[in-house]
């Protein structure tokens, strides 16, 4: 089962998420490219802000998700597998009933051609979401109950934390 | 008058092949370097106000932004260096005392750097610290003058009673930083990297944060001349306790904390009012001989019970060597001396760079006049003011240092660039500030996880070296110089630090 | 969640009544507690899985038929479910636990629920014929040539081919409530131009108040649409072949018309409890208790057929809405397996895009906040950019809402009517289009987001 954490205090409103959210949901995935060349890619995450609290937020993929009841016509849809709440946007007709119901009012419209319902979808090929993986503070945290590798709470960029209590000895070019 | 020059010491290269205005270095610059246009919306940037602190290089996503030091556009002239000329303007303009952060960046003799370690080979095996045991935990408090046994039911037992002590899973503990020079965040990084690995933090003289008292068993409170946050709960809680006479980056003056910085949590930490300055005074008001000094020591001793370890902090200065004989016959459990490059939140940039001695010198004199009176075992000594690698703890103490403090390396862990601008309280990377904006961006689990980490990669380094030289315990190297050589040293350096030249041998 | 291994000695363990968003909702919910029970669904349909909302998308052409379904074709079979087609219930014998079908069927049951749905409401219309023959509209509905209900998709599919068979080019609409939006807003996709008649002073009367409802209006007009309201049909004319040309309005007026589609609303279609020995109890709408249940045992009722409970009236009353037909479907089939739940009620919400201008209303909405005194509304309207967002507050919490335009995070709303959330402290901002969740009291935002073991 794979959820996001949210810590609040850590997060510095950089939106770094937003910006790799909307690269992973590009056609080129390549960020000089995307943002040159495609119009209005949307982030799926969100951002909050005000003084100077923040925190970025995004679906949550619930339990008894309101916008799975709300849809007409049978996009959104939850895997009771992996927990993640997606949306076909092929099939989605751009009712916003999700809109309407979701608490979190992280569904956006997708007012292009597509016309669709655009959320979260917990980047399903990717191992980590690359928002909590690319967040410079640990403001998200990520934990797949399903994957044996992944420490529940701080499953972030795991490599590269030399942390003390590892036996091994890790040896770092000199300068 | 039109003096004001435009004299912005660092460029802002933006390549505009990868810059996609996503505004990342726009949010996070606190010194409004970069800015975005609404109507063109582009991005664009003014180097006038760049410290240099590299945050927006490090956050972009495309790393499109270098930044780079100007040369100094003055015609060249080996004296009026442009610093100077620079500081003449500011002096001018201001009337002001000219302030800075962090240690001394002036050009004088590096000693770490003309020391060289031994190694083993032939005459005595070298020590493998995978393969065999190899000890860097070390105790820090008075030694005995001598020791009694009694055998008792068989077994021998100790019946000199031995003085508290700390102890310490490798050499290395965290510099005197207060809550106030910097943030809550990076103190709590700091005491949860000392709670985890084995070592110690210490407090400074901004009090004790309720929100570190888990921390307490590695905690050293400093009892410094402002006495902020001085209560029995706050000397009861600590692991030790170190009266604060110097400090390495301004020997012989105060500190000053603005009435500004001092919000709602500063100021129940310091127990001050919320808004008045935090004035630490020169001298401690009630410490005017070393008789004083003895009576303060005892006084906290006595007010503990005789638990914790009561230490001195001083600044290496000229008389450094009788100064630390005063201290520890004053009763001191150990004694920790401040080298002139030591780092700070804010001081005159003229006393900084100006005042004080190096600590290896310090250090050396320290460790011979003490040995020479016969009372080195009464105290620890520990030696901070700009350690910067493995090789300068160890290359400290066989110098004669028990353990070594770390500051400045401390807060480069965190994130630090050494901007220098620290006093201005806008830190880009939520250390030197209380600005809640700012101080987020010092995630403590983050910033715990990379102190633990430097902490370890050094232990480890100096296992290794003291592997190499064929020594398995830290305590067989403390004052042992015979490992040390120098290198491009004059023989009153040499002297004075009681090394033999390199090519020299027994 | 139990397992409850229910084996029943007959012949089916749980029969649904009605294959819409309650029905289906139902059985998957069932299914998922209980793995190896009989779940048979009887539907007077003969279409296999459509959804009713998505039925104005297939008259627009946006939809074609093979793509109206809301479960897919391997639905049923995976979920392990009895579909029957075109078949009606007759009569029910609560006691005896057995039903009897149009096709002559007993089938028994364990638990059944009934989620037929609701019918279109048919007003007092007279119709008269090129001989003067006058007839009431409710009984020649059927046979008059170019009128149509749209509530299903049979009405869709014969509107469709009239509106092609005959290139039509314009229409009328009898209702300027929900579904007659829904209708026009697919006929202006066709680029048919209409008449919209709407009984009270605006459309959408019920869930709009007078802004957005100009909003909506100016936008129809601006297609050379026309909207009359305090309207209605008096008398509809038919010609020699059957086939509607004119109508009268009350004020007079007549108006040539080949196409009149009428949406003047829905009601549930109680039909049923005729059969059941008086035992199921009915008052314009089913109805049912927490659980879902009917008052007679073992029998359940969920979707446009029932009477359920408002939250912000605190009365009963039909609410005929998918999503919370859903709920109470997912509630009902939780109960009927041996899971008692609760259903804690629901309120009106809606969302619908008129000509590229989306609006969502929600609660009690149309009150313009002078009419009673506790009621404080707060909004932000932007003529030009047919931005209006509207909050109606009660005693410091949100009981309305209607956003036009802009219509992002409105669920944000819907969260804190439910919740029933004082938000005093925010009220100022509450209007505003960058009202976010960090605005709102810390220890709800926290709650909030603290669903689900998801920590903030």
């Amino acid at each position: 089962m794979k959820k996001i954490y949210i810590k609040e205090e850590y997060c510095i409103g950089c939106r770094l998420c937003e910006i790799y959210c909307q690269v992973k949901h590009s056609k080129s995935k390549k960020i000089l490219k995307a943002f040159r060349e495609e119009q209005d890619i949307i982030s799926r995450v969100l951002v909050e802000e005000i003084g100077h609290n923040s925190f970025a937020i995004q679906c949550r993929h619930c339990v008894d998700a309101p916008c799975v009841d709300a849809c007409i016509s049978g996009a959104m849809t939850k895997n009771e597998n992996t927990g993640v709440v997606n949306c076909d946007e092929n099939k989605c007709v751009g009712c916003w009933s999700c809109i309407m119901v979701c608490p979190y009012g992280v569904i956006k419209r997708d007012i292009s051609a597509k016309r669709a319902a655009s959320k979260c979808d917990f980047c399903e090929d990717e191992k980590i979401p690359v928002c909590v993986k690319n967040c410079p503070n640990e403001a998200l945290k990520f934990s797949d109950t399903d994957d044996s590798d992944s420490n529940a709470e701080n499953y972030t960029d795991a490599d590269n934390n030399p942390g003390a209590d590892s036996d091994n000895y890790n040896e770092v070019d000199a300068e | 008058m039109a003096l004001k020059l435009r004299q912005s010491e660092f460029e802002i290269k933006r390549d505009e092949g990868k810059c996609i205005h996503c505004e990342v270095c726009v949010r996070q610059c606190s010194n409004d370097s970069h800015e975005f246009d609404e109507d063109a919306k582009i991005v664009s940037s003014d180097d006038a106000n760049c410290v240099g602190c590299h945050r927006c290089e490090a956050l972009c996503p495309t790393g499109a932004i270098k930044i780079t030091a100007k040369e100094p556009e003055f015609k060249s002239n080996y004296n009026w260096s442009a610093s100077h000329i620079k500081n003449i303007y500011k002096q001018a303009d201001s009337g002001g005392v000219i302030l800075t952060g962090m240690g001394s960046d002036k050009p004088h003799t590096i000693y770490w750097d003309h020391l060289l370690f031994n190694a083993a080979q032939v005459t005595n095996p070298s020590i493998d610290p995978l393969r065999e045991p190899m000890e860097v935990k070390t105790f820090i408090g008075g030694k005995p003058d001598k020791v009694d046994i009694v055998k008792k039911d068989g077994n021998f037992k100790l019946k000199t009673k031995i003085s508290p002590h700390l102890e310490l899973s490798t050499p290395i503990m965290f510099s005197a930083m207060s809550y106030g020079s910097i943030s809550l965040n990076a103190c709590k990084s700091l005491a949860s990297a000392a709670a985890s690995f084995g070592t110690y933090y210490n407090t400074g003289e901004g009090g004790l944060h309720k929100d570190l008292y888990k921390y307490a068993e590695n905690t050293i409170v400093q009892v410094a001349s402002g006495r902020f946050g001085v209560d029995i709960d706050y000397l009861s809680r600590a692991a030790a306790i170190e009266i604060k006479i110097g400090q390495g980056a301004k020997p012989g003056i105060g500190g000053h904390l603005p009435g500004e910085k001092v919000t709602k949590d500063i100021s129940s930490t310091r127990m001050i009012p919320e808004g008045t300055d935090a004035i630490s005074p020169a001298p401690h008001h009630d410490i005017y001989s070393i008789e004083d000094l003895a009576q303060l020591i005892a006084a906290l001793k006595e007010a503990t019970d005789y638990t914790k370890p009561v230490g001195v902090k001083v600044s290496a200065v000229h008389n450094i060597a009788p100064i630390a004989s005063g201290i520890v016959r004053a009763g001191a459990d150990y004694i920790a001396i401040d080298g002139f490059r030591g780092g700070t939140g804010a001081a005159p940039q003229a006393i900084r760079d100006n005042v004080g001695i190096p600590i290896e010198l310090a250090l050396a004199a320290v460790d011979q006049r003490l040995r020479e009176e016969g009372i080195r075992h009464r105290a620890s000594i520990i030696v901070a003011g700009s350690v910067r690698s493995s090789s300068d703890v160890i290359k400290a103490i066989a110098l004669g240092a028990d353990a070594v403090y770390i500051g400045t390396a401390a807060l480069i862990a965190l994130g630090c660039h050494l901007c220098q601008k620290c006093y201005t309280g806008k830190c880009n990377w939520g250390i030197a500030t209380q600005d809640p904006y700012l101080t987020k961006r010092l995630n403590p689990e983050i910033g715990s996880k990379r102190l633990a980490g430097l902490l370890r990669a050094w232990s480890l380094e100096i296992k290794e070296m003291l592997g190499g030289a064929g020594i398995n315990a830290i305590e067989s190297l403390r004052g042992n110089k015979e490992h040390i050589r120098g290198l491009d040293l004059n023989d009153r350096e040499l002297k004075i630090l009681g090394i033999k030249h390199a090519g020299e041998a027994w | 969640m139990k397992n409850v291994g229910i084996s029943c000695s007959r012949n089916s363990d749980y029969v649904i009544i009605g294959n819409s968003a309650a029905g289906v909702a139902a059985a998957e919910s069932i299914r998922k507690i209980d793995k190896k029970s009989k779940i048979i669904i009887l539907t007077a349909e003969k279409y296999s899985n459509y959804s009713k909302p998505l039925i104005t998308y297939f008259l627009s052409g946006k939809l074609d038929l093979e793509k109206i379904y809301f479960k897919d074709s391997g639905f049923y079979e995976k979920n392990d479910i009895d579909l029957r087609l075109d078949t009606r219930v007759l009569s029910i014998d609560p006691s005896g636990r057995t039903l009897v079908t149009d096709k002559n069927e007993v089938i028994a049951y364990y638990k059944l629920l009934i989620a037929g749905g609701g019918k279109p409401v048919i007003p007092e219309i007279k119709v008269i014929d090129c001989n003067g023959n006058t007839e009431a509209l409710k009984n020649t509905i059927c046979e008059t040539g170019g009128i149509f209900t749209l509530t299903t998709l049979d009405d869709a599919i014969n509107l469709k081919k009239y509106i092609d068979g005959n290139k039509i080019k314009e229409a009328s609409i009898l209702g300027g409530g929900l579904i007659g939006l829904k209708a026009a807003e697919a006929f202006l996709e066709l680029g048919i131009k209409l008449n919209i008649i709407e009984f009270s002073g605006r459309v959408l009367s019920a869930s709009f108040d007078k802004t957005a409802s100009e909003i909506i209006t100016s936008r129809i007009e601006e297609t050379g649409s026309s909207i009359l309201t305090n309207s209605t049909i008096d008398e509809i004319y038919t010609d020699e072949s059957g086939r509607l040309f004119k109508y009268r309005l009350k004020n007079g007026k007549q108006l040539s018309c080949n196409l009149l589609v009428v949406a003047v609303g829905v009601f549930p279609d109680v039909s049923i409890i005729e059969g059941c020995a008086g035992k199921v109890k009915a008052d314009k709408g089913i109805v049912v208790d927490q659980f879902m249940k009917t008052t007679a045992d073992n029998i359940y009722a969920a979707g446009d057929v029932i009477k359920s409970f408002d939250m912000l009236t605190g009365e009963n009353r039909s609410i005929a809405i998918w999503p919370l037909a859903v709920r109470q479907g997912v509630i009902a089939g939780k109960n009927m397996a041996g899971i008692p739940v609760s259903y804690s009620g629901g309120f009106f919400m809606n969302s619908v895009e008129i000509l590229g201008i989306p609006v969502i209303s929600m609660g009690l909405s149309n009150a313009d906040g002078n009419e009673i005194e506790e009621i404080e509304t707060f909004k932000v309207y932007n003529l030009q950019k047919r931005i209006y967002r509207k909050i109606v507050i009660r005693n410091n919490k949100v009981i309305g809402a209607i956003l036009a335009g802009a219509i992002e995070r409105a669920g944000i709303y819907v969260g804190l009517i439910s919740n029933k959330i004082d938000i005093s402290d925010i009220k100022d901002n509450i209007a505003k289009e960058d009202f976010g969740i960090i605005q709102l009291p810390e220890g709800y935002r926290k709650h909030l987001v603290v669903g689900d073991g998801i920590e903030v």
